[in-house]
């Protein structure tokens, strides 16, 4: 069991011993092994992990749409669980998802500002004029105006649909937002604008959790950085430590498969 | 400006194949209310000589008992496109509801049961069990619309529960768990919505499969019953005659057919557009 | 025709029958030179024209109602560009392989992998059936697949992304062909397999001096891999610059896209996008089609239609008006 980082900073989110385990078949597959893990307020914390490393069944965990077979989440020192349920009443709202695939993060029936409208309805007690209103110019905020707005998802672009997705998100005001390879499905230029748009959300406070197996946008990104295979985490540090100065091989053999990258 | 839209929504796949097919159902339709009730005959009156050709008076003849046909023929749009339209959305209905719970159910004694019965209806061809149910419930368009409630649901039950289950695992469901929204507006707002689009796409392509088995049906005798005009029983009835009266047959049989096409049309359109998509 | 030459592509045009009317250009003026044992990496946005391209070079341009409306396209001295079926059939698969892009192809669901490598094999009618099954394992072998007896008998569902790619690379490599098309072979792959695949690739062009040409849309791996790079816009062939002299590219368009680079970046730095979207297909504007998002951008780009390559020396060509007044 790795040991924990010694921080001062308080820590938002603090997994111990998570293990997510599924029978497949009679097939008994752990996704999860074992792990630990802490959100420093404040901070992005980045999981970097190739396909079955399990990373997006952890990032389920901490969000609470996966029960964990054993092992425990608390928010700010409660546990997250409280029977088979996560996240009950107002603590629901401090922890939010983006998922990778941007096609099916948005309900295909349902126009992108009433989407948002619900969110912030649910969250902001707001009317449904109000809340109408306030959507709009959240999602205009992000880049989407008015009139795409008013939209189908299906007449929008990756990138839009994955920036509306944030903008879903953050009407419930979170103070955790949980990236699940946000920029996987989207193409280049859009991807660089998801990042600038983390960026500004991280400079007001917003803790992130960013989970991807693109270790460009993983660097860019994250203060702190862990390396997960096979459900555990072969070694977590600092970005840069992780970086230039990979000690596990098998972080190693991820670093120097970036083209280009040079570890110094 | 509406024209221009109305040119512009023309021009996307399957619009034409829409725009046509509505325009015909719109035809017989119309001609089905305005023929029996503003026309000169009554479809069960005795107007003339048995066995008149068509003529400008009777454009499409007199049949065996010398009944105008073509009143006839129209009175039978009502029953036809009525009856169907109650054996389609009343299983749309009942099936998608049905479907959508037990997408949703956990319970796997309610899932194999449940699940069990769909399938078992389902294996067979609703003509055949429709017969077969006649011979207890006896025959006559009421029982036909009881039937279809009782057995058709099965079909779209089982498209329902399929769909159902595909949507509730897509991030925008989880997306409304983490948002704290309640199971029953994740139901209604957001599974449901998903899940009738497709039964409802299914409603229209069975809403022809149901047309054909009731005048099917009828045709064997075992739905609408003489004297009832009604396109399936007027075949039967005129088919003994059809080497010399082929007007008895064939224009309910076209009717019927315009009917068919013309709902295909609109399937068909739809189908193209959500393809074009 | 350069005698060394192995395939040469000038001022390729290839057009698509939108209705029985209208036309759409999808390449304007497309122009690679490749010559045997080289890497070439060709690179460019959504709408570049790239796929399009490939295809023009493995005869599936017909089955889109695309065609080449001008320009040269000559294979090892064969003229491909009115080629018909019988041509392309001795062509397609023996002397041009294809490799896929990976999340959308792959190996045919339904048959065993030693099945796709039968086929593969015996495109060469010759080939003696008794040698088949030894002729497999070799080509999985040669793409490092671990027990290749038990991968034969395997289907596509049980095999993971980095090893169904390597078996679409078995099966272009079959006939030992002389150039290979590789479109996005590792997009969506993992990080590690991706370099597996590249140095696979490499590892045929050192054994077999097989061509490579590459399609991306990753530049740092681009400029890893290849020999040269060919950057497309709109359609456009815009520079031909060697690998390592990618800093000092003369193109506009090369030097954004290389200035994008996200690991070049400090973290959480100032990202540098590229202005606006690349222009769709048939909106193509006026002039210098990169000229609405270029940084150095004058009146005389937006209208001067048209843009050859200048030879710039070394073996770097721009088609950038102002090539001589960039400095780097």
């Amino acid at each position: 069991m790795m040991r924990l980082r010694d921080s001062e900073a308080m820590n938002i989110i603090e997994a111990k011993d998570v293990s997510v385990t599924f029978d497949s078949y009679g097939d008994i597959i752990k996704a999860v092994d074992h792990i630990d893990f802490v959100l420093p307020k404040g901070q992005t914390i980045g999981i970097v992990g190739e396909s079955g490393s399990g990373k997006s069944t952890f990032a389920r965990v901490l969000s609470g749409l996966q029960i964990p077979t054993s092992g425990s989440v608390t928010f700010m020192g409660s546990p997250i669980q409280s029977g088979k349920n996560t996240y009950q009443g107002a603590l629901r709202k401090e922890v939010q998802m983006v998922f990778q695939d941007p096609y099916g993060s948005l309900n295909p029936r349902m126009r992108i500002v009433k989407a948002v409208a619900e969110a912030i309805r649910q969250h902001q007690g707001l009317d449904k004029k109000t809340s109408t209103k306030v959507a709009l110019d959240l999602l205009e905020s992000m880049g989407i105006s008015n009139l795409d707005a008013q939209k189908f998802p299906s007449k929008l672009s990756g990138g839009q649909r994955q920036r509306a997705s944030v903008a879903r998100a953050l009407s419930a005001q979170p103070s955790v937002l949980i990236a699940d390879e946000p920029t996987s499905a989207i193409d280049q230029s859009a991807q660089a604008q998801l990042l600038g748009l983390f960026n500004d959300l991280i400079k007001k406070g917003l803790s992130i959790v960013l989970v991807s197996h693109d270790l460009g946008v993983i660097r860019y990104l994250s203060d702190y950085v862990y390396v997960m295979k096979d459900g555990i985490f072969v070694e977590h540090g600092k970005s840069e430590e992780i970086f230039n100065n990979p000690k596990q091989d098998y972080t190693k053999k991820l670093i120097s498969s970036i083209p280009g990258h040079v570890i110094k | 400006m509406r024209i221009a839209k109305f040119k512009e929504w023309l021009s996307l796949p399957g619009g034409f194949g829409i725009f046509s097919g509505i325009l015909m159902l719109g035809i017989m339709i119309i001609l089905g209310i305005l023929i029996p009730n503003f026309g000169k005959y009554k479809s069960d009156a005795f107007v003339g000589d048995p066995f008149r050709p068509p003529s400008f008076q009777h454009p499409f003849g007199l049949d065996q008992l010398g009944r105008d046909v073509m009143t006839r023929t129209f009175s039978s749009v009502g029953i036809d496109l009525g009856v169907a339209f109650l054996g389609v959305s009343i299983p749309l209905i009942i099936g998608t509801i049905i479907g959508i719970l037990l997408g949703l159910a956990k319970n796997k004694y309610v899932l194999s049961l449940v699940g069990s019965i769909i399938d078992g209806i389902n294996a067979f061809p609703l003509l055949i069990i429709a017969v077969a149910m006649l011979t207890f419930l006896g025959s006559g368009l009421k029982s036909v619309i009881i039937i279809l409630a009782i057995t058709n649901w099965a079909r779209y039950a089982r498209i329902s529960r399929t769909r159902a289950v595909v949507v509730s695992k897509q991030n925008y469901i989880e997306a409304a768990r983490t948002l704290g929204f309640s199971k029953r507006r994740i139901v209604l707002k957001h599974i449901a919505p998903n899940v009738s689009s497709e039964t409802v796409a299914y409603a229209l392509s069975d809403f022809i499969l149901v047309i054909v088995v009731v005048s099917g049906l009828s045709f064997l005798g075992l739905a609408a019953k003489p004297p009832m005009a009604e396109w399936g029983s007027m075949i039967a009835d005129g088919r003994a005659y059809l080497a010399q009266s082929w007007w008895l047959v064939i224009f309910p049989g076209l009717a019927l057919c315009w009917s068919a096409v013309s709902l295909s049309f609109i399937v068909e359109g739809i189908s193209r557009r959500d393809r074009g998509m | 025709m350069a005698a060394n030459n192995l395939l040469e592509i000038r001022n390729l045009k290839i057009d698509v029958r939108v209705t029985r009317t209208k036309r759409l250009s999808i390449v304007d003026s497309a122009t690679l030179i490749v010559e045997p044992g080289q890497i070439i990496g060709l690179i460019g946005e959504s709408g570049s024209g790239k796929t399009m391209l490939c295809r023009s070079l493995v005869g599936t341009l017909g089955r889109r109602g695309a065609y080449i409306a001008s320009g040269e396209l000559v294979f090892d001295g064969i003229d491909l560009v009115a080629a018909k079926q019988s041509t392309w059939s001795e062509i397609r698969g023996k002397r041009i392989g294809y490799v896929p892009q990976s999340a959308l192809a792959g190996p045919n669901p339904v048959m065993t992998i030693g099945a796709q490598l039968a086929e593969a094999i015996e495109q060469d009618e010759n080939f003696p059936k008794v040698d088949v099954e030894k002729r497999a394992i070799e080509l999985l072998n040669i793409v490092q697949i671990r027990r290749p007896e038990t991968v034969l008998k395997q289907y596509q569902h049980e095999l993971s992304g980095g090893m169904k790619q390597r078996v679409m690379i078995a099966c272009a490599i079959a006939q030992q062909p002389q150039l290979i098309v590789a479109d996005e072979p590792t997009t969506g792959l993992d990080v590690t397999v991706q370099a597996e695949i590249m140095d696979l690739l490499k590892q045929i062009r050192n054994d077999f001096n097989t061509s490579i040409i590459l399609v991306s849309h990753d530049l740092p791996l681009i400029n890893e891999i290849c020999d040269d790079i060919v950057v497309m816009h709109a359609g456009t062939t815009v520079e031909k610059i060697p690998s390592k002299s990618i800093k000092s590219s003369k193109h506009p368009y090369t030097i954004a896209l290389y200035n994008s680079r996200i690991d070049l970046v400090e973290p959480k730095g100032e990202l540098k996008t590229i202005n606006g979207q690349p222009p769709s297909v048939g909106s193509w504007p006026e002039g210098c089609r990169f000229s609405e998002r270029c940084d150095f951008v004058t009146d005389l780009c937006r209208v001067k239609q048209d843009l050859p390559l200048i030879s710039i020396g070394n073996n770097h060509q721009s088609s950038c008006l102002r090539y001589d007044e960039i400095a780097r």
